[in-house]
């Protein structure tokens, strides 16, 4: 999809003056935090998980390419066929040509966030092939025409009434016109019509949580079923998986897995969880023909060698946007791509670039939050930081706030004339504020006071000159 | 160069080295063998395992009854349909299509399904009772579609066939050798769900709006 980063602070105040999305967001933002808190507490061995689960991750990381040439191996010896695709577009062509040579007419998919990165829908809809989302909430944003909102439930900003509608204009060509307001109902008739499409697909397309080097399997975790309908009624099932999906064993999938349906959604175990290891075997009754699996690069390996190689180690479980203020605030399509909340702020930049998504790294409070909660312990303050100081020394950015961050630096590097400023800027602000100890306006400082929020005014005296009074009154 | 050339050379520049040489790729492939990897277990609930599965699979919606052995499944899914106010036919995977269904007075059509059957039934490969999760392994006697098809998915498994962690059944599959993963094994924890409506937890979203397990003793 084309970004929408670089327009970040316009989409922002928008998402905050949308009445309908806030309440969405209130609702999503407690549930999710509050479920996963009572999961994890369920699990005393969580935090130790957590510290295996890190270990597994970086060492595949270290060893990827021997792991991926194994799970390569594998797939083939059970009769699958890997494709690499080095960018996007490269992957966008291979699916589209599986598809043609499959002489697909339906497509149906699974959730998958390397394919909505890669941007496989747009890709198969103009080569003439009908696709259909098949995971509910992926399903009512097709309908909508929008990119998902969150990786875990994409259509977290949309109410019930809105999906009514929704389901309203789109399902009259199945003899459908009721017009729904319950979510059993909703749900019943989503199923319905879905129903249809499983059975009359010729390929399946589902992402992957795990890629298993050992036995070249693909795990795919679903809580409605959708993805297993889709990978195994279609003729052909497509796997498309970043490179960094790889794990060495089921063991090592299995770790992960105990982490990742506390993390996502606060259950022990998502319902589903699906090992699909080559195409069908001689007397199957059910399963695909063909199996493809197409293993995405688009920027990864260029960060296995700086600091975000640890940004890997993600295994989108939307923990750490659950748990972040600001995407609480304005949800996921403020962010303009992919990937919304702490994770999408540093993939974003990485993927599209610091000139398109620079705003993204700097509009995070630094709470750690996301960290505390990160499955897979990735520090994204820090990463968030590093990528705020590459923006400075890329020369991108405000000019104001680069110049106020030149003046500082000038300040700071002259501790004399530091302090001197502070002590006459604390005593005029005092002056200035007068009694009432507050001000609700300022040059040059709009943006503070929008919204009535004022600013308490200094006391008169700096923290430093305090310190030395108190110290000099304790007599040392 | 082709697209697995471009994307490991870009994987070997990301990590600042060359090719790994055969004594470190053997060394990783005896880690891939799971012999040193020693996973970690998390402790299960004090109890019998049954027990322990019977209330990891009921948090999740899930119900359970206990039979004395195989050839009373017939009888108990008839008392189950009539009880849920279902009609007497299922769906029955071939591993059970040698039990005497029509003795029970159950309809049952061997094989997998389209779709038409209200009821499918399957028999599990392994009970995991960590969370009450069912793992099924696909293969001519055991079609896929029962799975996921029907509204009304009832599963056999024995009481043998239990085991603490998916781990325990993982080892067994290696065990088998090279082939031994079928193409698809499904570890099933309760019915079909979805939160993607307001998040409003609701069952049967495009699996099995019920499960249930019979726990042959």
């Amino acid at each position: 999809m084309q970004p929408l980063s670089h327009a970040f602070k316009e989409r922002s105040v928008a998402a905050l003056q949308d009445e309908t999305l806030q309440v969405a967001l209130h609702r999503a933002k407690d549930g999710f935090a509050v479920k996963r808190a009572k999961a994890v507490a369920g699990l005393p061995e969580f935090d130790a998980l957590r510290d295996r689960a890190v270990a597994i991750k970086n060492h595949t990381l270290e060893h990827l390419d021997h792991y991926l040439e194994r799970y390569a191996e594998a797939v083939e010896r059970s009769g699958g066929t890997v494709h690499w695709a080095a960018s996007a577009e490269d992957a966008r062509r291979i699916v589209v040509d599986i598809c043609r040579a499959a002489d697909a007419k339906m497509i149906t998919k699974g959730k998958s966030m390397v394919g909505e990165e890669v941007g496989v829908n747009g890709a198969l809809e103009e080569a003439g092939f009908e696709v259909v989302e098949t995971d509910l909430g992926e399903y009512i944003i097709q309908l909508a025409h929008e990119p998902p909102s969150h990786i875990i439930v994409p259509a977290v900003h949309k109410t019930r009434g809105q999906i009514a509608d929704l389901f309203h204009e789109n399902h009259a060509k199945y003899g459908l016109t009721r017009k729904l307001s319950e979510v059993p109902e909703m749900v019943n008739e989503a199923r319905q019509v879905l129903r249809g499409k499983y059975l009359a697909a010729d390929v399946g397309i589902t992402g992957a949580n795990f890629l298993i080097a050992e036995t070249g399997t693909s795990v795919i975790v679903t809580n409605e079923g959708n993805g297993d309908l889709t990978c195994s009624l279609p003729r052909v099932h497509i796997v498309t998986a970043g490179i960094e999906k790889v794990v060495p064993t089921v063991e090592d999938a299995s770790t992960l897995l105990r982490l990742l349906a506390r993390s996502a959604t606060g259950q022990d175990m998502t319902t589903y969880t699906t090992f699909s290891t080559g195409p069908k075997r001689a007397g199957d009754p059910d399963g695909p023909e063909e199996y493809h699996v197409v293993l995405v690069d688009n920027g990864r390996s260029s960060m296995l060698g700086d600091a975000f190689r640890e940004m890997l180690r993600c295994i989108r479980c939307g923990a750490c946007m659950n748990h972040c203020p600001v995407y609480g605030a304005i949800g996921g399509h403020a962010y303009g791509w992919v990937y919304p909340g702490p994770m999408g702020s540093v993939l974003t930049p990485l993927s599209v670039g610091l000139k398109e998504a620079g705003n993204l790294p700097n509009a995070c409070t630094l709470n750690g939050h996301c960290a505390e909660v990160c499955p897979v312990r990735i520090p994204l303050p820090d990463l968030l930081r590093t990528l705020r100081h590459r923006e400075y020394q890329l020369r991108l950015g405000l000019k104001p706030l680069r110049w106020g961050l030149a003046a500082w630096v000038w300040f700071t590097a002259h501790p004399r004339i530091y302090r001197l400023g502070t002590r006459v800027q604390a005593r005029v602000l005092a002056l200035l504020a007068g009694r009432k100890g507050r001000f609700t306006r300022m040059p040059l400082a709009g943006g503070w006071f929008r919204g009535g929020r004022d600013l308490p005014a200094p006391q008169g005296e700096t923290f430093m000159a305090v310190w030395k009074r108190r110290q000099k009154e304790q007599g040392r | 160069m082709s697209g697995r050339e471009t994307v490991l050379a870009a994987i070997r520049k990301g990590l600042g080295r060359g090719p790994l040489g055969d004594a470190a790729r053997a060394a990783l492939d005896r880690r891939q063998g799971a012999t040193d990897s020693d996973p970690l277990l998390p402790e299960l609930p004090q109890g019998p395992l049954a027990q322990v599965f019977r209330a990891g699979l009921e948090k999740v919606a899930g119900t359970m009854s206990e039979i004395a052995s195989l050839d009373e499944v017939p009888g108990a899914v008839a008392g189950y349909l009539a009880g849920n106010g279902l009609a007497p036919e299922a769906a029955v995977a071939p591993s059970l299509g040698a039990l005497d269904w029509s003795g029970a007075g159950v309809v049952a059509q061997v094989g997998g399904t389209r779709g038409g059957d209200l009821t499918g039934i399957s028999l599990a490969w392994r009970g995991v009772a960590e969370n009450g999760s069912l793992v099924m392994l696909s293969g001519p006697d055991n079609p896929t579609s029962l799975n996921f098809l029907p509204d009304h998915h009832l599963v056999v498994l024995r009481a043998d066939d239990l085991v603490p962690h998916m781990e325990s059944a993982w080892g067994t599959l290696r065990e088998r050798g090279e082939g031994a993963w079928p193409r698809t094994v499904n570890v099933i924890t309760g019915p079909s769900r979805t939160a993607d409506i307001e998040l409003t937890i609701q069952l049967g979203a495009h699996g099995p709006r019920s499960l249930h397990v019979f726990l042959i003793e």
